[in-house]
């Protein structure tokens, strides 16, 4: 019983902790052409594919290869927040945090990691204590 | 048959043995040997068949010391013969490898269409899978699929359905469907090649199979099945020197991880693929942040 509960307390322990990431489709290469100000002759010479391919590509008919998808973030040369769509850049205190961050150690780098990392569990498995905090 | 092919016929088999099991050193020494006696015997008609034969064996081996231009020559002296048909096939391979994809489209047409009129119906069937290779390429699926049914389908009038060179297409076909998100389709043929390739001693043939089944398995969730047959794909793509299918496994390998929430696993592999892009220092974070399987062709 008593560890029936303490699963009941911790539901998110036994789950694993799954990366969450943006898929690459054919309309986000297209919007991120656009922004970059490249026409499709231009972007599928940079990414050496045809333009009539890059225009297949752009309508998620046409897939390619490793070396090819990875030419197009090269091109795109993408901040990670810019993929995601979103328009906020960092503030002058995540700034600060990232500086502090890269002067410590391999070691204490990675008790932040971790510490992070349990944080997000945390609010994952009890979001209301979250909203207090803010409050 | 004199005594002189027989000879060299055995050489060939021997050869084709060697380069089934991954052994193409001995098999590029065979066709070597066999075209210095073809050369000796002043036997032109031997001399081309071994020419192209090292050629094909050279392109399995990544190296392109060979020349093309000597296989079209020979193309352009036996237009009616079976070594037309093989230079043709050669040449288009080449083509395929160089990332000229036009050109050895147009090779593989023509060995398709010389192999027909010569009721070759093996080599009719290679030709097949080879264009439906480019088309895959191409990702025009729909089309690579239908020769790929067609090519196995000849096959298996021949009784060769349960050949290597059945497996072989079997996969490829299983494939085109697991592209098209077609995955419980594509699967049996995928799994009935690899019990084929392992019955028949064809390791060296199991990497893509390997490979295909990873990639099917993370598009249905079944994580565990799918670091299963990426770490078979990336053990046997190490042991036969395939860049391709070393960098497409790890790349499977950390989705599938990233996936499972191992972040370390993951990133061990995101890492082993990083080291082959030394100039796109970022590409480890990208690859965190951003899944690419949704774009990605294996075949490509």
């Amino acid at each position: 019983m008593g560890a029936f509960m303490a699963q009941q307390h911790f539901p998110d322990m036994a789950i694993p902790l799954a990366t969450r990431k943006v898929n690459l489709v054919g309309s986000r290469i297209r919007e991120l052409r656009k922004g970059h100000r490249l026409t499709q002759m231009e972007l599928s010479e940079r990414i050496g594919v045809a333009q009539s391919d890059l225009s297949r590509m752009e309508q998620g008919e046409y897939k390619v290869g490793l070396d090819t998808l990875f030419k197009l973030l090269q091109v795109f040369d993408l901040k990670i927040g810019e993929f995601f769509g979103e328009s906020e850049t960092a503030g002058p205190e995540d700034r600060e945090l990232v500086t502090e961050y890269r002067g410590l150690s391999d070691e204490a780098r990675q008790e932040v990691r971790d510490f992070v990392r349990f944080k997000k569990m945390q609010q994952q498995a009890r979001p209301e204590d979250s909203t207090e905090e803010k409050e | 048959m004199t005594e002189r092919r027989k000879h060299l016929e055995f050489l060939r088999k021997t050869a084709r043995d060697a380069i089934w099991a991954g052994d193409y050193e001995r098999a590029l020494s065979l066709y070597e040997d066999g075209l210095a006696l073809a050369r000796s015997w002043k036997d032109r008609d031997l001399e081309d068949l071994f020419t192209c034969n090292r050629a094909t064996t050279l392109l399995e081996m990544d190296r392109q010391d060979f020349d093309l231009s000597g296989l079209k020559e020979i193309l352009l002296r036996s237009p009616t013969s079976p070594n037309g048909v093989l230079a043709a096939y050669a040449s288009a391979h080449a083509h395929e490898v160089r990332g000229e994809l036009a050109r050895a489209t147009f090779y593989a047409q023509t060995a398709l269409q010389k192999s027909r009129d010569l009721r070759l119906d093996e080599w009719t069937a290679a030709s097949m899978n080879l264009l439906a290779n480019l088309e895959l390429r191409e990702s025009r699926f729909e089309s690579a699929k239908a020769l790929f049914e067609e090519a196995l389908g000849r096959l298996e009038e021949r009784g060769d359905g349960l050949s290597r060179e059945g497996a072989v297409v079997s996969d490829n076909l299983g494939y085109c469907h697991i592209a098209m998100d077609r995955v419980e389709v594509g699967m049996p043929y995928v799994e009935r090649a690899i019990s084929l390739l392992d019955s028949l001693g064809a390791r060296q043939a199991m990497d893509y199979p390997c490979l295909d089944l990873c990639f099917a398995m993370l598009k249905l969730d079944r994580l565990d099945q799918g670091e299963s047959w990426g770490i078979r794909a990336l053990g046997l793509g190490n042991e036969f020197g395939r860049e391709d299918v070393v960098k497409n496994s790890h790349y499977l390998l950390a989705e599938i991880y990233a996936t499972m929430g191992r972040a370390d696993r993951a990133d061990e592999h995101y890492e082993a693929l990083a080291n082959y892009y030394p100039d796109f220092p970022a590409l480890k974070n990208y690859l965190h942040q951003i899944s690419l399987t949704g774009m990605l062709n294996l075949r490509a």
